[in-house]
């Protein structure tokens, strides 16, 4: 039981690495290979800052917000080339540019930053959950995802910005004709991936640390999540990420973690033999 | 209040509209008529901003449309239903009303006007428009269109996939539209009788150049159209 409570925790932070990934791809056909660099960037920001000195929660508003930002640089560079072409050649722009962006963001924080991690938990506060002893760390990262999550979804339910976002999903000409602008559209929402992925390094500071090599390992992750979820589908990856927390967690703990991966990748190879629109979507 | 002059439009390299000329004035309506191929919808396209053009002038209002993007020209009040529709098949009908007011919020008026020129779509709030019949998503894509009040209002085929009795009642509503007199309407048909009912003024387009131009009614007598159009030998 506690293991499964863990692994709601992590499939929580798991989901909100997702949301952002699957709708840049629902609104453009653009994987982000470097979605899980922001995080890693902003963990980076945020234990240097609280190096020296600054209050952790000064620290880690000022990281999120920096991870927005290079969201943000990128999307108005590397992104503009992408959105100009169409169809496969879009993809492949994607893939490659964001690819290169990864490895670039890797090189330089593990260059200047090998072994500086961010840890945020708070060990002593602790609460009894279904008889479990639940640290209190975990339960507040926990919060803030369902908060974040919860908030998203009705934002994008609701907020006429939010219906917007979803008819570009549904038939970009369409959203054109009702003066939807989808550029700016993509662009908000690829510097709120970027805003998620950094808060995704603070609630992962709470529950365990992050460091500069983490980045690949966000990025994969988010990726399965978002193949299995179904791309471009927000509610899947809400609940693929939690599936997929827990099946993390009880394969890390009883097998190891070297095999985890390869269990989450063969998750994400059935979603896409049975089920290539994700879980939540038809058989095929 | 549309100019089109010289119009010249291209797939790649090649051209599909050779040199269009034609205008739409305020309050009138507008067909432009021709068979299939002939570079109806190409047109359209493009005074939508779907299209670039590759040589010749756009202008709405005296504003200049050529190199402005689809939601901007949207935004100056120039309305496009297209022939596929691009509904939001995913979302309610409440809902792809609201958007065609995006980004401001949608009157209660224009609800209440839409509800009155189609009945139907009132009855069908929560209904997903994916879900609905070929007749009924017509209806909410010119809903759509007209929820944010356009000045212009361009149909490309909007009796496309309609049984004959549903083109009629299609039409009929544009007719009300058009008496109702606040959107100047411009429809691309290969009907042409329901075009040439509903239209003041018509244009005849073949193979990507106008053929002749008239008031609706001379066009319906001449007997080249009937020819070609009417069934009318």
């Amino acid at each position: 039981m506690a293991i499964v409570l863990d692994g709601i925790v992590f499939g929580l932070q798991l989901s909100l690495l997702a949301v952002g990934l699957t709708l840049i791809y629902g609104l453009g056909g653009v994987l982000n290979l470097a979605h899980g660099q922001f995080a890693a960037v902003a963990a980076i920001i945020g234990a240097v800052l609280v190096g020296r000195g600054h209050a952790p929660l000064v620290a880690v508003t000022l990281a999120v917000l920096a991870a927005g930002l290079l969201a943000l640089f990128i999307d108005r560079t590397l992104m503009r080339p992408v959105y100009k072409l169409t169809g496969e050649a879009r993809v492949l722009l994607s893939l490659l540019l964001t690819l290169g962006a990864a490895f670039l963001i890797d090189g330089l924080l593990i260059y200047y930053h090998p072994s500086t991690a961010l840890n945020l938990s708070v060990p002593r506060l602790g609460l009894d959950l279904f008889g479990v002893r639940m640290r209190g760390s975990s339960i507040a990262a926990s919060l803030v995802a369902i908060v974040v999550l919860v908030g998203l979804m009705l934002f994008l339910r609701y907020a006429r910005f939010g219906k917007a976002i979803r008819s570009i999903i549904q038939d970009e000409v369409g959203a054109q004709l009702c003066g939807i602008n989808p550029g700016r559209v993509r662009t908000v929402v690829f510097v709120l991936s970027g805003l998620l992925a950094g808060l995704v390094a603070a609630t992962q500071a709470m529950i365990s640390s992050v460091g500069s090599t983490d980045g690949l390992n966000f990025t994969i992750l988010a990726l399965i999540v978002t193949v299995v979820g179904g791309l471009g589908r927000v509610s899947g990856a809400l609940v693929a990420g939690l599936l997929l927390g827990i099946v993390y967690t009880l394969a890390s703990f009883h097998i190891g973690a070297f095999v985890t991966f390869v269990i989450l990748l063969l998750a994400a190879i059935a979603t896409i033999l049975v089920r290539p629109s994700g879980i939540l979507g038809k058989v095929s | 209040m549309l100019r089109v002059e010289d119009l010249h439009v291209a797939y790649g390299e090649t051209e599909v509209v050779h040199g269009v000329t034609f205008r739409v004035d305020a309050g009138e309506a507008v067909a432009i008529i021709g068979s299939n191929g002939a570079g109806k919808t190409t047109v359209l396209r493009t005074v939508c901003g779907l299209l670039a053009a590759r040589s010749g002038r756009v202008e709405f209002e005296d504003v200049s449309l050529t190199g402005r993007s689809a939601d901007r020209i949207a935004r100056l009040g120039v309305a496009y239903v297209p022939a596929e529709r691009h509904l939001f098949p995913g979302m309610s009908v409440a809902i792809n009303l609201e958007l065609g007011a995006y980004p401001k919020k949608p009157d209660p008026e224009r609800f209440a006007y839409v509800y009155e020129l189609f009945p139907r779509l009132k009855d069908r709030l929560a209904q997903l428009a994916g879900t609905m019949s070929g007749g009924e998503q017509q209806m909410l894509a010119v809903g759509r269109a007209l929820m944010a009040g356009p000045k212009l209002l361009m149909l490309d085929e909007p009796t496309t996939g309609l049984a004959p009795i549903l083109a009629e009642e299609a039409y009929r509503a544009l007719a009300q539209l058009r008496d109702d007199g606040d959107v100047t309407v411009l429809v691309a048909e290969q009907q042409v009788p329901l075009a040439l009912e509903l239209a003041d003024r018509g244009y005849v387009l073949e193979d990507g150049r106008i053929q002749l131009e008239g008031r609706a009614d001379d066009l319906e007598h001449n007997p080249d159209v009937q020819r070609a159009y009417l069934g009318i030998a």
